[in-house]
């Protein structure tokens, strides 16, 4: 779950990692109330949970009253790539002196976490990343160590810096490493840290993504979570399923995330065919997370086919069969159904999918079911 | 022969009164695996399917000689359960729990990597030597003996690609489910050590997808060590760009991840890439030959 710049600011503030003076609003009448407080020049910033925002016109430097109302108008109802922001967050403007960049994120081979800094923070992360990636100093770090101060003024040392920046920067680090762990982060990442010209360290932008399967552990977040959802993404989000709408007219229903890849994999490779969307059930599968997915995907315009894979290793697949029929019955669906499904009590799972007519492809391979489903949109007979 | 699990192996299911522990004992038994005990806290004195149940995995331990754990444990216990069958010495661990906090994988990945244990998963189907012993949740009618080990970082598709192979005739020597999660137990390469060290395992079938650079890793290994064919399939080719935020994931993998990375990695280390699974079989058999 990714959290708003706002929102992660919070918790840098009560953790003691200083952040500017800001306002989160969501109209510019309250723009203005906010610019009273803070002074100008300000920064709107827009509030999105996508990357690239600065680049995309998400960020804009106000100095004026009179330019305040339009352009906080205009951030709030800027799409990037394809979101509108949850309202723009006013923030002081900092007399930037220089940029760090501090990331902490999984090395997902080691399995540690690996704490990055630079002292050439700022958009241009990446290029430095590849252009020069000595001028980031990486450390891994074992999750079942207890980290001290000295380490980090250690770490930190190395970009040359002494005295009180020292300290200051070395405990911004020391302080988004125990919030990467306290709130279980699979990233928490602060570009830029600022050093102000009266030497101040405060930290411009932050960046939290909690991992969705710790939620238990942090209930306000969960509970926000679901109130962003609404009832049919509740219980798709309960039952560990994951589904991203695409832009093509196959639906498709697959069992796992690496059978769902290869599954569009072969789909694409036709020309008429393309994937509407992808969905994995996880081992999670009942007769009523099937039947909600087959009403989402049944929703999407277009839609000219669709096509279940399923094993049935842990997922009880006959309660999946039971779902489709009933979708078809209600909806009286008329549209191509293909359905592969192997594994455990398989027979019954056919007989059931038959039954509501669907095209069941008993052979092992995926590229039979893809074929077969393509001849019928081909009005061929299978 | 096979990797990992044989005909001997005695094995411990933590958390076998669970519903799918038991409904995953009972596929067990019917493929062939020997399990000796069970445990689940407080149930201690019943049986599942006639298998005694202990309240703690010492106490299995006490009782029965025990070579490898399966795990049907909630996610958040999963942690504890692994490190208190690491801390019995047991030599192999399989975590097939899903949706385990990635902050407690890494935890319990650190104790493992000090340990003689090996952990499996979490995430992961199991385990199966066709035949002789299955650990795990694999359907078991898409498996047959033979000698193509199958290293799968998907559950699904280690279930497709065998079920393809068998099909065409090509038995499994041993079948390993590396588990889907952002951080496994266990990485491709020290699987690869063992299928390399195998002398009944005459090649080996590996089911990569996108994300991560263990495909990356595992490529340098087999230039430089693997004794015997390889053929690879990356999933993910064709999916959709993850909505990105942040630019640590990326300048940790610095580049690596995609599938074109670890394909072109994979073929320079002389592995047969293919595009498609349905392409694996005829692959194998001109490679056997």
């Amino acid at each position: 779950m990714r959290l708003y710049e706002y929102e992660a600011k919070k918790i840098f503030y009560s953790n003691e990692i200083k952040i500017p003076k800001s306002k989160m609003v969501y109209s510019s009448k309250d723009a203005k109330k906010a610019v009273q407080e803070i002074g100008f020049p300000v920064v709107v910033k827009s509030q999105t949970l996508i990357g690239g925002r600065g680049k995309a016109g998400g960020i804009k430097i106000v100095d004026e009253i009179k330019d305040l109302e339009k352009t906080v108008e205009e951030i709030l109802q800027l799409e990037i790539k394809g979101y509108k922001a949850n309202g723009v967050l006013i923030e002081e403007k900092l007399n930037i002196k220089q940029e760090l960049y501090c990331g902490i994120t999984i090395d997902r081979t080691l399995g540690k976490a690996v704490i990055m800094i630079s002292s050439e923070g700022g958009i241009d992360i990446e290029t430095v990343a590849n252009k020069d990636p000595d001028k980031i100093m990486k450390f891994m770090i074992d999750p079942t160590e207890e980290k001290f101060s000295y380490e980090f003024i250690e770490f930190v040392k190395k970009l040359d810096f002494s005295g009180k920046l020292l300290l200051k920067i070395s405990n911004v680090v020391k302080k988004l490493f125990e919030i990467f762990n306290n709130y279980d982060c699979k990233i928490a990442e602060i570009n830029p840290i600022v050093i102000t010209d009266q030497n101040d360290v405060i930290c411009a932008d932050a960046v939290l993504e909690i991992d969705d399967s710790a939620l238990f552990r942090h209930p306000n977040f969960k509970k926000r979570k679901l109130n962003s959802m609404n009832e049919r993404e509740k219980h798709f989000n309960k039952k560990g399923a994951t589904y991203v709408r695409l832009d093509g007219n196959i639906g498709l229903i697959c069992s796992g995330a690496g059978l769902g890849m290869a599954t569009m994999d072969l789909i694409n490779n036709y020309e008429n065919m393309s994937p509407a969307n992808f969905l994995e059930t996880g081992g999670g599968i009942t007769e009523d997370l099937v039947f909600d997915c087959m009403e989402l995907i049944i929703e999407i315009p277009d839609i000219k086919g669709i096509l279940l894979n399923l094993y049935g290793g842990i997922n009880p697949i006959h309660e999946g069969a039971k779902g489709v029929a009933r979708a078809i019955k209600k909806h009286n669906l008329k549209i191509p159904i293909v359905a592969k499904a192997l594994g455990n009590r398989q027979e019954e799972t056919w007989k059931i999918l038959e039954k509501s007519g669907v095209v069941v492809v008993k052979n092992f391979e995926t590229r039979k079911a893809v074929e077969t489903l393509a001849k019928i949109l081909e009005g061929e007979s299978v | 022969m096979s990797i990992l699990v044989n005909k001997n192996t005695k094995v411990l299911v933590q958390g076998i009164t669970g519903k799918i522990g038991r409904a995953q004992t009972k596929y067990m038994l019917d493929a062939g695996t020997n399990i000796v005990a069970g445990v689940t806290p407080g149930k201690e004195g019943t049986k599942v399917y006639g298998i005694p149940v202990y309240d703690t995995v010492k106490e299995a331990k006490e009782n029965h000689d025990i070579d490898a754990s399966v795990l049907f444990v909630p996610a958040s216990i999963a942690r504890e359960c692994v490190i208190e069958a690491a801390k019995n010495k047991i030599k192999l661990i399989t975590l097939i729990t899903e949706h385990t906090p990635v902050h407690d994988v890494m935890e319990m990945k650190s104790y493992i990597d000090k340990s003689d244990s090996l952990l499996i998963g979490p995430t992961t189907p199991g385990i199966i030597s066709p035949g002789e012993c299955k650990i795990g949740i694999l359907p078991t009618n898409m498996f047959t003996p033979g000698s193509v080990g199958v290293i799968s970082r998907s559950g699904t598709l280690s279930y497709e690609v065998s079920a393809i192979l068998s099909d065409n005739n090509i038995g499994q020597s041993t079948v390993v489910g590396m588990g889907a999660d952002l951080v496994a137990g266990t990485n491709l390469i020290d699987i690869l050590k063992l299928f390399n060290s195998d002398k009944n395992t005459k090649l080996v079938v590996l089911i990569g997808e996108v994300g991560g650079s263990q495909e990356e890793d595992a490529a340098e290994y087999i230039k430089n060590e693997m004794n015997k064919p390889v053929v690879a399939y990356i999933a993910g080719g064709s999916a959709p760009d993850g909505k990105r935020m942040g630019h640590a994931g990326a300048i940790v993998e610095g580049g690596k991840g995609s599938a074109e990375s670890k394909i072109s990695h994979l073929t320079s280390s002389g592995v047969k890439v293919v595009s498609f699974l349905f392409e694996i079989p005829e692959v194998v058999k001109k490679l056997l030959q």
